[in-house]
């Protein structure tokens, strides 16, 4: 049975953050824990049937939420899932006072080294939660 | 006159990238004085601001898989759409199912795709724009008064 | 002052006021039984330090108005039992600190001055609470423009053209900033408070809030002193965006003279009718 780790963004279209946590979960489950953490599309598991929810219902979850309106770790419990670490983009830009990330639609240089620190970030948690296993 | 436009939220495959370019591109370039972007994530966990205009508004919905995720959704909590769009139905079924893709992997032969979508999101835009205006029209010949709508800017924060 | 206490420096390196509070967290350690807890250290393992935080009485020293101690403990989640603020201190004495990271005479000076006052006093002083009781909830009249809410208090605030508010209550006045300046701003990541004791003209600044769009600066409606900050938005500075006129309130101040601040303030209607205008110049300016 996969033992995977679910790591969830919030997918967020509206602002900056929402993209950039996108990216950071992209990079997480393909390049840096291809094996031990995959994602979920949100919208899916909210609205999905009950095999969508069989997905993450009773699932180890890290969210990643662009914002303060915690959207992916509020769909996540309510689909089932139980979350063991949620993490905000906003805070990584607490230890980058004054960047500028670029847009909902494209990130800068800056944006992509957030996302990285970001994923680095995750990353760590993916293992730290599977050798809890 | 505004037209709430519902991406899903793309997490799964191509098509769900695409949808969301797609959707940005029509805030950011083709109709930005016209185009709202409804925030699914935010939509699905209650955002009042979100649901109350797809409530009041038209809205249109893009999904990038047979899921429909979008579409579903803003019926539920909106119960209606104007118009919706598959992405598998403008760039191919299963190009749409390949896997999800980074901007920054981004090729010309998607960034094509992207515009080609878009394309297709203002044709269904400008026929619930003409929709509207003519049930608008029919308003005013009625009540004498003219009915309330959005103005402004897209929703990019 | 409780004699055990821990103590929670900033021990920046980038200013010399996390130097002198250094300093000051030593000579603190060296009269007292107090313990001093590593900042850098307890960032990345609070495991060797959790148990002195939660156990004994805990002073934050902070160097800046960055607040880098103050905004650790309440991401550790600690209850602060006394602050002081190096900058604040220095400017309160009239001593200018030095540019140089290295401390001259001058600011060691300060910081047995400041360790001093502290080991003096017979408790620990409280953070300035709020003094005066204040609603929680309000009605409000919204503007909607697209899919935005655009709240505004019907009653008992008033406003200046900067998009701030006030409520007065009695002698003391909240202030804040309305939902443009939140909406505008979009997601505020940083709160930097007025200093406690402050006085502020009217139209004079009394903090400020910054997203990844802008710096804002909080105008003051009202002349007064400032007695009480929202400490709470040092580390959920959100709190503006979720209410910018409930949890969201940014600082309380004991009125100079409000009947005549009020003549250069504007009421709901005066407001109302502003913030919309600027609403819909905004969307338009943005096509």
């Amino acid at each position: 049975m996969s033992r995977k780790v679910k790591v969830i963004p919030c997918s967020g279209i509206g602002k900056v953050y929402g993209l950039m946590a996108r990216e950071s979960v992209l990079k997480t489950v393909k390049d840096l824990c291809p094996g031990e953490s995959d994602t979920v599309c949100l919208a899916y598991i909210v609205t999905g049937d009950k095999e969508a929810r069989e997905m993450i219902a009773g699932k180890d979850c890290i969210t990643l939420d662009g914002c303060p309106a915690l959207c992916s770790k509020k769909n996540a419990e309510l689909a089932g899932g139980i979350v063991r670490e949620s993490l905000r983009v906003v805070d990584a830009f607490r230890r980058h006072k004054g960047a500028k990330p670029g847009t909902p639609t494209e990130l800068t240089e800056e944006g992509w080294q957030i996302v990285d620190e970001i994923a680095g970030e995750i990353a760590g948690k993916v293992n730290k939660l599977n050798s809890e296993g | 006159m505004k037209i709430g436009v519902v991406s899903c939220s793309g997490e799964d495959c191509l098509g769900g990238t695409i949808s969301r370019l797609a959707t940005r591109k029509m805030l950011d370039e083709i109709r930005p004085d016209e185009t709202v972007t409804i925030c699914l994530p935010l939509y699905l966990a209650g955002g009042e601001e979100e649901r109350g205009f797809a409530q009041n508004f038209p809205t249109i919905t893009v999904d990038g898989c047979s899921k429909q995720c979008a579409k579903r959704a803003t019926e539920k909590y909106s119960g209606k759409v104007s118009a919706a769009l598959d992405i598998a139905d403008v760039i191919g079924k299963e190009t749409a199912e390949e896997c999800s893709l980074s901007t920054r992997d981004m090729t010309e032969k998607h960034r094509e795709m992207v515009n080609k979508v878009a394309k297709e999101i203002s044709k269904k835009f400008d026929a619930v724009v003409m929709d509207y205006n003519k049930r608008v029209l029919a308003g005013i010949e009625k009540s004498g008064k003219e009915p309330e709508g959005g103005c402004g800017c897209g929703c990019s924060k | 002052m409780d004699k055990s206490l821990a103590i929670l420096p900033c021990n920046g390196l980038d200013k010399c006021a996390g130097c002198i509070a250094r300093e000051v967290a030593l000579e603190l350690t060296e009269k007292s039984a107090g313990e001093i807890i590593c900042p850098v250290f307890y960032r990345v393992a609070d495991a060797k330090y959790n148990k002195l935080a939660q156990e004994k009485p805990l002073l934050v020293i902070d160097g800046c108005q960055t607040r880098c101690a103050s905004r650790l403990a309440a991401e550790k989640g600690l209850k602060v039992a006394r602050k002081v603020n190096i900058t604040e201190e220095a400017k309160n004495r009239g001593v200018v600190i030095s540019d140089a990271l290295r401390l001259g005479k001058k600011e060691l000076e300060l910081a047995e001055a400041v360790a001093a006052e502290l080991l003096k006093e017979p408790e620990a002083e409280k953070m300035a609470e709020s003094k005066v009781t204040f609603p929680e909830h309000f009605d409000y009249e919204i503007y909607k423009k697209d899919k935005f809410i655009f709240r505004v208090p019907r009653e008992a605030f008033y406003f200046n053209e900067n998009d701030c508010w006030v409520y007065v209550s009695g002698n003391m006045a909240r202030v804040g900033v309305t939902d443009y300046v939140q909406q505008s701003l979009s997601d505020i990541m940083f709160f930097t408070p007025p200093a406690i004791g402050a006085e502020v003209d009217q139209f004079g600044e009394v903090g400020t809030i910054e997203s990844g769009k802008a710096v804002f600066e909080v105008i003051s409606p009202i002349s007064g002193k400032v007695t009480a900050v929202n400490e709470g938005l040092v580390s959920a500075p959100e709190w503006i965006n979720q209410n910018p006129y409930e949890k969201g309130w940014i600082a309380e101040l004991e009125l100079t003279d409000f009947t005549s601040d009020k003549e250069l303030l504007l009421d709901f209607e005066g407001y109302f009718k502003i913030m919309k205008r600027k609403v819909d110049e905004f969307h338009v300016k943005k096509s």
